[in-house]
């Protein structure tokens, strides 16, 4: 809660307020007691409960539920104390505060115990119960053939969210451009991406694309692929289930770049064509570089579902053939869920966590040159 | 393990089955005979329902025509009335509004609308007698392991009633978190009457009974039998230089030989297929598949510890018996159907199967129940039943060595599963009143009637009772004799069968199969050879059996063996 | 915009070799469109129309409703939806009004909530410089994103454990609470971008005409990022509205969603290509609907000539 209190509003931006410099010194102080109260009474209840629930006293709450209502009410006294003891700058964090403060709440706990759980040899039908094991799920990790072949697959994975982009910008700019039936195409361009991926394993994956029966086997049929087992050799089956993830998000991707092309100003494209410039030069002079911010973003959300694709693999292939289809997520949904091994499974979900933390800020970093040399 | 929806038993479809009924009888009667000789053993005694009063016999009978056989889905009206009509012990054992007050939450699957939604039914007019209420937690079948093993570890059990399967029981009943089963209620479902298999210690741990049954599981053997009536496959085997007639295999090496030959021929205009492997992991499950490959190998008669040496929890996944059954699967992948690859058991048998492709398939009973109600299938009248098929020569891992039996082939069912059950939570003991009330929720869903009416109509659940093998009951339902005989043969004969291959209850037995599934599937895809493969599975269930507590895990697969 | 505003200019006056381009041009872009308006729509028919087909065909891959197959309430039947069921008891029924119910309440609950505080952070992260110790605004705004990373699965024991402690297992406000951290995230990066495209002297305008920077915030920029607010909006409630794994784990009897009845549709049995196939087309359902409505706020906005 200290971090939060020095939020402040960097000293360049303008002040617009002119507070009166009297009243200014009280509210102050009443800002910071306030806060000060309120942190007081927060660690209390924190303290006093965590002492019931260790059985070093006799009086708490029967749940934690109270200690949630104690921290919406500091967070409360923490946003009007802010306010008051610092004016437009309080004003300021208070924009930022709330999410910060929701986002702590639920992920603080679920993370720590996360990092926990991923340092001990815990099998939930093991009747001895979990027990730390130094870095031994780490070590094992390292000789786990499974986990390094569905992180080969992820590269590719990822690698073809570049299609993806490509494919969601063409469509983007189809979508903006005037059109016939616009609301038509909008509507029926989303709607993929509103069916649940356990309806598109089943009715797509399984179904329209069964070797027998599958509307688009028999189409394959008849463009000359005879044995259309979609999923029976490794590359096919890796192309199919992208084809299939790709067909749910890309939607996605083009609702984002939609808002984005929407959001531009028209008249930097006019100025473009005032120069006479073709519509393929304006798009790569003007628009892609304008969109790139957007397009970052939508690449990096985009990025984050890939790396957690694990729903249509678990229901279509289940990895196979051989792991050629294995995700990272699915593999470790196996060793959590179907083995009961979460020790060694979050273990292998934190390492997942800081490598693509690691390649992200890369990822962000370059992107952050790039678009400073082009616009 | 069998979730029957039989859906749609339309009286067009019947009508017009019965039309072509005409045209496939001969074939079935002939391949009939054949399944009646393919165990090798004599049918045990069955019609045990003659005990009966002639009161409870109307009653059976009564129940059997709700809604009639062929007459459609039964409704959620139609459960409730069933349910009321068995609720006779219930209103022997407890008074009227007896359990007022009193919240029950039942933790069981939704497997396609049936299961809780069945349960449901059943017990409205229970809940509407005794006064209790009970609350519904329906798991998809997909997150039951992982819900219950999960809730156990966090102390997050919010249920009082759970419906498991036996395999569980290792993780449940082993932690102590089930109540014992009181004298009462044994008396009122009648435990006599179960089938041997589900007999103590199935359903105890430590000599205390905690289970109710109320499904009872086995592989079984599904053919064709029109492939194997089929004249000009006959004269093509012949040509081919094959020993012996053109018939049904009665051993592995059979189904081997039969399924390589099969490749290539049609059968009435279709591409002809023999064996189907469900290559294709599911959770687990699809280690029971290769597991049935293996019991003719790997169950030595009168031992009966198979998957581990029950001394030492060493695996014998890898011993020679294994690895052949491995091998069979991969001589046997490249004469199956170009995507059987990428098969689980469910695609095998409904989408593959009872779709009409392949002729030979392992399943629990539900592809047979489903074959001839279900419209989704298209065998219904060429299907037949037998027990698993067996191995010329068995391997004994005391002396190492392959014996071929003097009296023939060995025949080892797989007795996968063993069936769901009712079990009621230890929680509930210390409120007598919610003690009792659960009890007798349980004892009624496991009510020896209920048992009959809900395996001869869609409800997921198979025979699992003596009584439930008088073929004259069916017949008078409207079943056909020479179908339900053969079904329920192939059932109770691999239920009683003195060498069938028992599971292993102990705990985690899901994550032995997991593991083994994943390698299994890197060899059925060429990256390994079988033995190297089989090798690394031991390896990880000797790291798996360690984790768990090798010592606990010697005590709990001895118990599950019934040592 | 770039490429058939072109087009468009080109109309006024055309030559031949013009016209040939601008006739080669309009059929490539409504070719594409079309081609991909089936790409995403064939799939939905299929479903739809399987939701009509008894099993047979299904399995037979029949296509067009009374030229392939009869049509017949089979799927919805089995919902207890059908006109035959809709009077009779049916558990199914029950079971999937229920769940909508919650599906509804739960998904446009997470969302607003999202959306409430992911654009009051877009903005704060758009237009003031935060210092929060070590961290500046990228660091803040990567801190949001990185709660979207760990794969969920992991989660289970942790968010069980909290939950329990918590008493929000199996309530629509815990489940609430879980969707709204895994979009929050995305509305704050959408939000953000949005926000950066409106240039700061809009804000300082408002400012000196006597507006506060709430002020600003909610009557001023708020009303011009409409489009990606509801961009932001359709696919928060697309992702909580199909979200299964924590709808599995943290819900018993009362919070139940629509996904897990969904997969329910398939077991050891086969799988109710019929049933799944009506519970899919009927969750969809009011997605589509909210799209239709929804999607006029996605054109209009900035390129409508709200600001300059």
């Amino acid at each position: 809660m200290t971090a939060s209190a020095s939020m402040a509003a960097a000293d360049n931006e303008p002040e617009f307020d002119n507070p009166d410099i009297v009243g200014a010194h009280a509210r102050i102080a009443a800002g910071k007691a306030l806060i000060w109260a309120a942190s007081i009474l927060f660690v209390a209840a924190l303290l006093v409960q965590t002492l019931y629930a260790a059985g070093a006293i006799g009086f708490g709450f029967a749940t934690w539920r109270p200690i949630l209502y104690a921290y919406a009410l500091w967070g409360i006294a923490l946003g009007v104390g802010q306010v008051m003891a610092r004016g437009e700058a309080g004003l300021r964090a208070l924009f930022v505060l709330p999410a910060a403060l929701f986002t702590l709440a639920v992920a603080i706990f679920p993370t720590l115990f996360g990092f926990y759980i991923a340092s001990l040899d815990w099998n939930l039908a093991a009747l001895g119960g979990p027990h730390f094991n130094d870095f031994d799920n780490f070590v094992q990790m390292f000789h786990d053939p499974y986990y390094w072949n569905a992180l080969a697959n992820m590269v590719f994975y990822v690698v073809m969210v570049l299609a993806e982009y490509a494919i969601a910008f063409g469509l983007a700019l189809l979508l903006n451009a005037e059109i016939r039936a616009r609301k038509f195409f909008r509507v029926a361009f989303l709607i993929p991406f509103m069916l649940s991926p356990v309806a598109v394993s089943w009715m797509i994956g399984k179904s329209l694309m069964e070797y027998r029966f599958g509307p688009l086997a028999r189409l394959a049929r008849d463009f000359g692929w005879q044995t259309p087992a979609f999923f029976a050799y490794p590359w096919t089956a890796r192309f199919t289930i992208e084809a299939l993830d790709a067909w749910m998000w890309i939607p996605f991707m083009v609702i984002l770049l939609l808002a984005g092309l929407q959001a531009m100003s028209k008249e930097v494209i006019e100025a473009a064509k005032v120069d006479g410039a073709s519509p393929w030069q304006a798009f790569w002079k003007v628009t892609f570089p304008l969109m790139l911010p957007v397009s970052i973003t939508t690449l990096l959300i985009r990025i984050i579902f890939k790396l957690k694709l694990a729903d249509i693999v678990i229901t279509v292939t289940g990895g196979g053939p051989g792991g050629a289809t294995d995700t990272v997520s699915s593999f470790i949904y196996r060793v959590y869920r179907d083995r009961s091994n979460v020790g060694y499974g979050t273990a292998l979900a934190m390492f997942y966590l800081i490598l693509i933390i690691l390649f992200l800020m890369l990822l962000l970093r370059i992107a952050k040159r790039f678009t400073r040399n082009v616009v | 393990m069998k979730i029957e929806t039989y859906e749609q038993i339309m009286r067009a479809q019947l009508s017009r089955r019965r039309l072509l009924q005409g045209a496939a009888m001969t074939g079935a009667a002939a391949a009939l005979g054949t399944a009646g000789g393919l165990g090798g053993f004599a049918s045990p005694a069955h019609a045990q329902a003659s005990g009966l009063s002639d009161a409870e016999k109307a009653l059976r009978k009564q129940i059997l025509q709700i809604p009639g056989v062929g007459k459609g889905s039964p409704t959620d009206a139609d459960y409730r009335k069933v349910g009321e009509l068995c609720l006779a012990p219930t209103k022997a054992a407890i008074k009227e509004g007896e359990f007022k007050g009193v919240e029950l939450t039942f933790m069981g699957l939704n497997n396609q609308n049936t299961h809780d939604f069945l349960f449901r039914g059943f017990l409205h007019s229970w809940e509407e007698y005794t006064g209790a209420k009970i609350n519904w937690i329906d798991l998809a079948q997909a997150d039951y392991n992982a819900r219950l093993q999960q809730a156990i570890s966090t102390g997050t059990i919010d249920w009082d009633m759970l419906e498991m399967g036996a395999p569980f029981e290792g993780d449940v009943c082993g932690r102590g978190l089930t109540s014992e089963m009181p004298d009462w209620v044994k008396k009122m479902i009648d435990t006599e009457d179960y089938v041997n298999y589900l007999k103590p210690p199935v359903g105890t741990w430590d000599g205390k009974l905690y289970r109710v049954s109320i499904d009872g599981d086995c592989h079984n053997f599904n053919y064709r039998t029109d492939y194997f009536s089929d004249k000009d496959l006959a004269k093509a085997w012949k040509d081919a230089g094959h020993k012996g007639e053109w018939g049904l295999p009665k051993t592995w090496q059979e189904v081997q030989e039969v399924t390589k030959f099969l490749k290539g021929k049609t059968i009435g205009g279709q591409p002809a297929w023999g064996y189907l492997d469900p290559p294709k992991p599911w959770g687990g499950f699809g280690f029971y598949f290769l597991a049935s490959r293996t019991t003719a190998y790997a169950k030595y008669p009168g031992e009966a510890a198979w998957l581990f040496d029950p001394d030492t929890m060493k695996p014998r996944v890898n011993n020679p018996a294994f690895v052949r059954a491995i091998q069979d699967v991969v001589d046997a992948l490249p004469y199956e159907p170009p995507n059987q690859i990428n098969a689980d058991p469910n695609e095998t048998g409904f989408a593959e199967f009872l779709g009409g492709t392949g002729s030979m398939v392992v399943w629990w009973g539900d592809v047979g129940a489903a074959a001839k109600t279900s419209d989704t299938s298209v065998v219904g009248d060429v299907c037949g039943f037998s027990i698993l098929p067996g191995s010329d020569d068995v391997y004994n891992s005391k002396t190492g060595k392959w014996e071929k039996p003097s009296s023939g082939p060995n025949y080892a069912p797989n007795l996968a599963y063993l069936g769901w059950g009712i079990y009621v939570m230890k929680k509930v003991d210390s409120d007598d009143k919610k003690h009792k009330a659960a009890w007798s929720a349980a004892a009624h869903l496991g009510g020896k009637d209920l048992a009959l009416w809900t395996s001869a109509y869609p409800s997921g659940f198979q025979c699992y009772r003596n009584s439930q093998h008088d073929i004259d009951e069916w017949v008078e339902a409207g079943y056909d004799r020479g179908y339900i005989t053969s079904y329920l043969d192939s059932q109770f004969n691999s239920y009683n069968h003195p060498n069938a291959a028992i599971e292993p209850r102990i705990p985690g037995i899901f994550q032995y199969y997991s593991l083994a599934e994943d390698e299994l599937a890197k060899v059925f895809a060429g990256q390994e050879k079988p033995q190297e493969g089989a090798d690394k599975i031991a390896a990880a269930w000797e790291k798996l059996t360690d984790q768990l507590g090798r010592e606990q895990q010697i005590k709990f697969y001895k118990a599950a063996l019934g040592k | 915009m770039a490429v058939t505003a072109d087009l468009d200019d080109s109309f006024a006056q055309p030559g031949n070799t013009q016209r040939a381009k601008i006739v080669v041009g309009r059929v490539l872009v409504y070719g594409a469109l079309i081609i991909w308006a089936i790409v995403c729509l064939f799939p939905i028919y299929w479903t739809v129309t399987t939701s009509f087909k008894s099993a047979i065909d299904v399995t037979h891959g029949h296509l067009v409703p009374w030229l392939d197959f009869i049509p017949n309430w089979k799927g919805w039947g089995s919902l207890g939806l059908s006109p035959d069921t809709i009077f009779q008891i049916s558990t199914p029924r029950h079971e999937f009004i229920g769940r909508f119910e919650n599906s509804i309440f739960i998904s446009i609950g997470a969302s607003l909530l999202a959306l409430l505080l992911g654009s009051l952070a877009a903005y704060g992260l758009s237009r003031f410089q935060y210092k929060f110790g070590p961290m500046k605004n990228d660091d803040i705004l990567f801190f949001f994103i990185s709660q979207l990373i760990l794969p969920p699965v992991v989660l289970a024991l942790p968010f069980l454990v909290l939950y329990k402690e918590l008493a929000l297992l199996d309530t629509r406000i815990g489940l609430i609470f879980v969707y709204t951290l895994t979009v929050l995230p995305i509305v704050v990066w959408i939000m953000r971008d949005q926000f950066n495209t409106i240039p700061v002297e809009l804000d300082e305008a408002a400012l000196v005409d006597g507006l506060s920077i709430w002020g600003v915030f909610f009557r001023i920029i708020l009303p011009i990022t409409l489009p990606g607010l509801v961009a932001a909006f359709i696919l928060s409630l697309v992702l909580t509205w199909n979200e299964y794994f924590f709808a599995s784990l943290l819900t018993a009897s009362d919070a139940k969603t629509l996904p897990v009845m969904v997969a329910s549709q398939t077991g050891s049995q086969g799988i109710n290509w019929w049933s799944m196939a009506a519970l899919s087309a009927a969750a969809i359902a009011p997605l589509v609907i909210v799209g239709i409505f929804l999607e006029r706020y996605i054109v209009k906005g900035l390129s409508t000539g709200a600001v300059k």
